[in-house]
């Protein structure tokens, strides 16, 4: 489906001038900016108005210099089918994209809502299975899960917090309703860019920026090393956090070093740490030094050999002991992943309530699990209308798009799923919503796909939501893939204030 | 500080000084060889010399290469295989700076990300062949640029002390190997081009010679103004070793980057690491403080410059196990308190 196919000359009238003269999103899409009438959403009219005054060329101008800037401050992610191991930028669009007031309290709130429920249900998977006991085909799932781990059982993390950090992905549907579609609550990446992207639109729209009464992002950082530090098994301030990377040909790494950065933290490879007594150690140049809270960006398989592969050179020996005697806190949790499980992901609604006797707030994408004999039925006879995703993959990978999928793709997948049910889960392709976004080939605004990961934080006192968030958008027309590692690239997140 | 970190640190100063200082030989040769009376191969082989790579140069090249002005340079700016070429300087010294990216300031990293980022850029292909002057100097410049906003952006802490250990080590280092190539040339050009009596002409071969060392070490007007027009052999070398107010020469690096490790590594903190290099740098630190402009004698520079290099190499490995953690696992404090 080719954007321009729906493009019709509309009358330039009142604030749809300039660059928004004749945009128009695909139809039975939400447009965030512009409504079906061409008009721009009341909220946003004077962004609209600002933004839209400025030239294509001045616009194609502006767009270069940004990203040029990201380039020389090194704001790029590794590519790993590079064999140069080359950086690229995160591709960047200057549009804003625009959450009222209105819109964002309610995300907040079922942000709130949904990252509470699964802090609680963690506790319970490795408690006492309480949640489990009540609903059987959920114990099934959880206890074969890939990233369910027995030995933490009875563990309790220092602070009793489990998700400090979550990234929640949302997506508008047709009707403009905001919908979740995954949860990341082991080491959600992506907020370095939401701060750097801030900073680029300040620089370029100052003017339309200070008009358009937006919510900082800038602070997240700081909240951030709070939230550490409160879980910290010793007293805030004698506390030693470190940022814990795989290293710098890591995708992340440079998220991965600039929080450390923007925290004050030092970033350590498990190299730099050792584990002695029980307790967690760094190499310095004056000798050992105590670690006492790990905000670790590695994969929870790599944490420590002892544990969870003893083939791995990586991780630090002894580091999860250490966590089960309480001397070291780790953030994410270690064990999260069962939580975030693309089987666990159909009964959150069922946890929030079991959990907290409320019903949820956000709504999700309605889910076929592949493992009840009805849903399997469903999905296998409408298989060419489905999005069949793989419960161990990410990143987009092991994803089926059955409309747009050749008949052999639809046998192979069929076959995958009668073979290995628990494995797949399916959902009605949602139409994502869109936003104007910069076409550099075309030099104009072209209708985009977008999704919106908003970050939460979770310290003993409770969660809090950073009023911004990724919005990562599909830079191919009529993509509805976002994910950066598949031609994503993203925008600035503008959350406005309430009205004074 | 983190000892990964520290090693980090210390080789991003040191390859950033590398890059500058070969940028600066290859203009400074480039220069000498147009009027120099020496043969291209007098001019070009100490550039290699300097650098260390003689034996690989000599076994990747046919033999004569040396006289090849710009092979040397192409080897010297761009080889992948020369570890010491400007292109392998400026990546190294942006890897290591890239690897502790939260510990260098934003401005320093922009400087040295933006010239590697021209280096591998067709552009600079370009400058390199229409206008060589300005590829060294483009190089020399934000390497320069990087140097300052190191000290002007950053904390006075061990991290900058680190760095900056490395640059001076490099520093100390370079600034011997070029006066001791130099000095080489001369005496070899005494020998096969004067072998009786000096030739009309041989004394302004031996001051340019002289001079294009000075340059080749940022020396040349620092020079003039300590001792105007007596351009010698052995005021040079006095003043390249010796001169404790010129930032290059091997008493000032070795004075200032005895005290940057003394602030790494405070002497009355004998629990600490490092009580084996602080010792053998102190001991360098005193040796180069008695030395005099008289006991320079003719001969002894080679023999004093290769102590000092010598030393130096011993110091950088004392550095990479007692603080970075090289080699044996982590020497406990009680045995480095009982040595």
């Amino acid at each position: 489906m080719s954007a321009s196919v729906h493009q019709s000359d509309r009358v330039d009238s009142g604030a749809v001038s300039g660059l928004f003269a004749r945009y128009a999103g695909p139809p039975g899409t939400f447009d965030e900016l512009i409504a079906e009438d061409g008009e721009p959403r009341p909220s946003f009219r004077r962004v609209v108005e600002l933004i839209g005054a400025r030239s294509a060329a001045e616009f194609g101008r502006a767009q270069a210099l940004a990203e040029l800037a990201l380039l020389n401050q090194g704001v790029t992610f590794s590519v790993y089918s590079d064999t140069r191991g080359a950086e690229k930028i995160f591709p960047f669009c200057l549009v804003p994209r625009l959450v009222s007031a209105a819109d964002f309290r309610h995300v907040e709130r079922g942000l709130e809502q949904r990252t509470r429920a699964l802090g609680l249900f963690l506790d319970d998977v490795y408690g006492p299975q309480r949640a489990l006991a009540e609903l059987p085909i959920l114990r099934e799932l959880v206890l074969g899960a890939k990233h369910y781990y027995p030995l933490l059982s009875g563990i309790r993390p220092p602070g009793g917090v489990r998700i400090h950090i979550a990234g929640v992905d949302l997506i508008r549907d047709p009707a403009g309703v905001f919908r979740v579609l995954e949860d990341n609550l082991r080491t959600p990446s992506g907020v370095s860019y939401v701060i750097e992207n801030r900073l680029i639109s300040k620089r370029i729209f100052p003017q339309v920026f200070e008009q358009a009464r937006i919510h900082r992002v800038d602070h997240y950082p700081t909240r951030l090393a709070e939230t550490l530090r409160a879980v910290s098994p010793v007293a805030p301030e004698d506390t030693t956090a470190v940022v814990l990377t795989p290293g710098p040909y890591n995708s992340a790494y440079f998220e991965h070093s600039f929080l450390a950065r923007t925290m004050g933290l030092e970033l350590v490879q498990s190299a730099d740490l050792f584990v002695d007594d029980d307790r967690v150690f760094v190499r310095t140049t004056r000798g050992p030094r105590r670690v006492h809270v790990i905000y670790r960006r590695i994969d929870e398989a790599f944490l420590d050999p002892d544990v969870f592969r003893p083939d791995s050179l990586l991780g630090v020996r002894g580091l999860m002991r250490a966590y089960a005697a309480g001397n070291v806190a780790l953030a994410n949790a270690p064990g999260n992943g069962v939580a975030d499980d693309k089987a666990v992901y159909p009964f959150v609604p069922d946890i929030i309530r079991f959990f907290l006797s409320e019903e949820p707030v956000l709504e999700q994408v309605p889910t076929f699990v592949c493992a009840r004999d009805d849903d399997r039925r469903y999905v296998l006879e409408h298989l060419n209308q489905m999005v069949v995703k793989a419960v161990d993959e990410a990143g987009g990978y092991g994803m089926l798009m059955g409309p747009e999928a050749s008949a052999e793709l639809l046998s192979e997948f069929r076959a995958k799923i009668v073979a290995e049910p628990r494995r797949f889960i399916a959902q009605h392709r949602v139409e994502l919503s869109t936003c104007p976004t910069w076409d550099g080939a075309d030099a104009r605004l072209a209708a985009r796909r977008v999704d919106l990961r908003p970050y939460v934080l979770t310290s003993p006192a409770g969660p809090w939501v950073l009023p911004g968030g990724l919005s990562r958008v599909a830079l191919v027309s009529g993509s509805y893939v976002v994910n950066s590692s598949q031609g994503g690239g993203s925008k600035d997140t503008w959350v406005q204030k309430d009205h004074a | 500080m983190i000892s990964r970190v520290a090693d980090h640190g210390f080789w991003f100063g040191r390859y950033l000084e590398r890059a500058e200082s070969t940028a600066r030989v290859l203009h400074v040769t480039l220069t000498m060889a147009l009027d120099a009376e020496l043969t291209k191969a007098q001019c070009w082989l100490p550039v290699i010399i300097v650098s260390g790579e003689k034996a690989h140069f000599a076994s990747t090249h046919e033999p004569g290469a040396e006289a090849d002005g710009d092979l040397v340079q192409r080897y010297m700016s761009w080889s992948e295989d020369n570890m010491t070429s400007i292109r392998r300087s400026v990546s190294a010294a942006r890897e290591n700076a890239r690897s502790i990216r939260e510990v260098v300031s934003l401005e320093a990293w922009e400087t040295v990300n933006r010239l590697y980022l021209w280096i591998e850029s067709p552009e600079a292909r370009e400058e390199y062949e229409v206008h060589r002057y300005g590829f060294y100097r483009r190089v020399r410049e934000e390497v320069q640029l990087c140097l300052g906003l190191l000290r002007s952006t950053m904390l006075h802490d061990t991290p900058l002390d680190f760095i900056w250990l490395g640059v001076l080590l490099e520093r100390v280092g370079q600034t011997a190997r070029v006066l001791d190539v130099h000095h080489h040339a001369v005496a070899q050009y005494h020998r096969e081009q004067a072998p009786n009596g000096e030739p009309f002409g041989a004394k302004e071969v031996e001051t340019a010679i002289w001079l294009s060392l000075l340059r080749a070490c940022s020396g040349f007007e620092p020079f003039m103004k300590q001792s105007p027009g007596r351009v010698s052999g052995s005021a040079v070398a006095a003043f390249l070793i010796l001169e404790p107010k010129f930032p290059r020469s091997i008493r000032y690096c070795i004075d200032s980057s005895y005290d940057r490790f003394c602030a790494i590594r405070p002497i009355d903190q004998h629990a600490l690491p490092g009580a084996e290099t602080l010792r053998r740098f102190g001991a360098l630190h005193d040796w180069i403080r008695g030395r005099t402009a008289e006991s320079l004698a003719a001969g002894s520079i080679h023999e004093l410059l290769t102590h000092v290099v010598d030393e130096t190499a011993r110091i950088c490995d004392g550095i990479a196990r007692e603080l970075f953690g090289y080699g044996a696992e982590a020497v406990s404090t009680q045995e480095q308190q009982q040595s």
